[in-house]
């Protein structure tokens, strides 16, 4: 029964008609974001777009009094604003250390002292093919982005759950004095 | 022999074997890490924030920890869902360039309007269709298919997890949390009740007690 349901989705697969882009431009933007975009990126878009869409989800939810429906749009806007600050912030930061840190052998001028040397290249991995340039960038991106989720053991307690109660508790004052007017 | 510096230069050649050239991966998996982070941060937030009334926060607690279970499994699944739909419609072809198409047409792999499907052979754009596993894949194409198949990826990936972080866990935690926070009212509003049947009659007897015992007394007398 299930490789006949495979088969049929097969089919199906193989009767929709293919896409081609053909425009230059959207294909240059594909491959920009393939090879520039990481997670600060979809860090950042996911919090514009969590804007946007979450707090109004929130205010629809007719299942809670209204008490509580204003709380919890205040609550997830602080959180959105929150995490979006110290998520992006942190892993552009670690992206670019990591960067300082994974030099190639041509990235670093001959004069350089031994010290420095093994500094600017103690990330940078021993498989590395020096001929692939994306591969490393991409190395970069998923190094930084891991050791700043390291990192993000500590602030997300140390920033982001503070930082989200004082504009919780902001964005519930600024609605009683709205209420009040 | 145990070595941490063994074992560091081991995770560096890992991390760049499986995603120096899989950025894709990379954000569904770091994105999950991520999530269970902030998640058990969020959890915290709430339980000390001594603004929030204990009400709020019976609504709030389970709301977040909806939040991050649905969060997780729905960012897993749906992203790497629509990333897994995303790398198929570039592996198999079905969505391609023109450079990738004229390489294709060359080799005879496509299906031209009006011509007849010959059975066996499998053309591009076909579920079983891998253009990485053609022969002169790495000599011609390569080179152009790898960046646009890990942008379509990342776009993939990204769309997936714009639609499981904003809408699904949204809508999902939230029926979850007003049920449990009905529950919980409740069995608060029980809880009163009783204490306050007790404090009617301190040592003595409870309201209901003393409605049964009014009832086994009098009922008798009732005129119907």
């Amino acid at each position: 029964m299930a490789a006949v349901k495979l088969n049929i989705a097969k089919n199906f697969y193989n009767r929709l008609p293919s896409m081609q882009v053909s425009k230059d431009k959207v294909i240059d933007k594909i491959v920009y974001i393939g090879k520039k975009w990481s997670s600060p990126h979809q860090r950042a878009i996911l919090g514009v777009t969590a804007i946007v869409m979450q707090p109004y989800i929130d205010w629809k939810n007719k299942s809670v009094d209204d008490k509580t429906r204003k709380v919890a749009v205040a609550r997830t806007c602080a959180k959105i604003i929150a995490g979006t600050l110290t998520g992006v912030a942190l892993r552009a930061g670690f992206i670019k250390g990591i960067a300082a840190m994974s030099k190639t052998a041509s990235e670093i001028p001959a004069n350089t002292k031994p010290f420095i040397k093994n500094l600017k290249q103690c990330l940078t991995p021993k498989n590395l093919d020096p001929s692939n340039k994306d591969a490393l960038e991409q190395y970069r991106n998923a190094m930084g982005t891991i050791l700043s989720l390291v990192a993000m053991v500590f602030t997300n307690f140390l920033i982001d759950a503070p930082l989200t109660k004082f504009l919780t508790n902001n964005f519930i004052r600024m609605q009683k004095k709205g209420e009040n007017k | 022999m145990f070595s941490p510096a063994k074992m560091w230069n081991g995770f560096k050649s890992y991390i760049y074997k499986n995603y120096g050239e899989n950025p894709g991966s990379m954000l569904v998996h770091t994105g999950v890490i991520g999530w269970i982070l902030s998640s058990l941060a969020q959890v915290y937030a709430v339980i000390f924030n001594d603004k929030i009334s204990k009400e709020q926060k019976v609504f709030l607690i389970p709301q977040e920890i909806a939040d991050a279970v649905v969060n997780i499994v729905s960012f897993y699944t749906l992203t790497s869902g629509v990333k897994y739909i995303g790398a198929k419609l570039v592996k198999t072809a079905k969505l391609r360039t023109a450079e990738i198409s004229n390489f294709l047409k060359k080799g005879g792999h496509v299906l031209e309007k009006g011509q007849k499907r010959v059975e066996g052979k499998v053309y591009a754009g076909d579920w079983n269709f891998d253009i990485t596993k053609l022969d002169n894949y790495n000599s011609e194409i390569a080179s152009k298919f790898k960046p646009f198949k890990n942008g379509a990826e990342v776009i993939a990936g990204l769309t997936g997890s714009i639609l499981s972080s904003n809408l699904v866990t949204p809508l999902v935690r939230n029926k979850y949390a007003s049920a449990k926070q009905k529950q919980a009212l409740d069995s608060m509003k029980n809880t009163n009740r009783e204490q306050n049947e007790k404090t009617l009659y301190p040592g003595e007897i409870s309201m209901n007690a003393y409605m049964k015992l009014a009832s086994i007394k009098h009922s008798g007398n009732l005129k119907v």
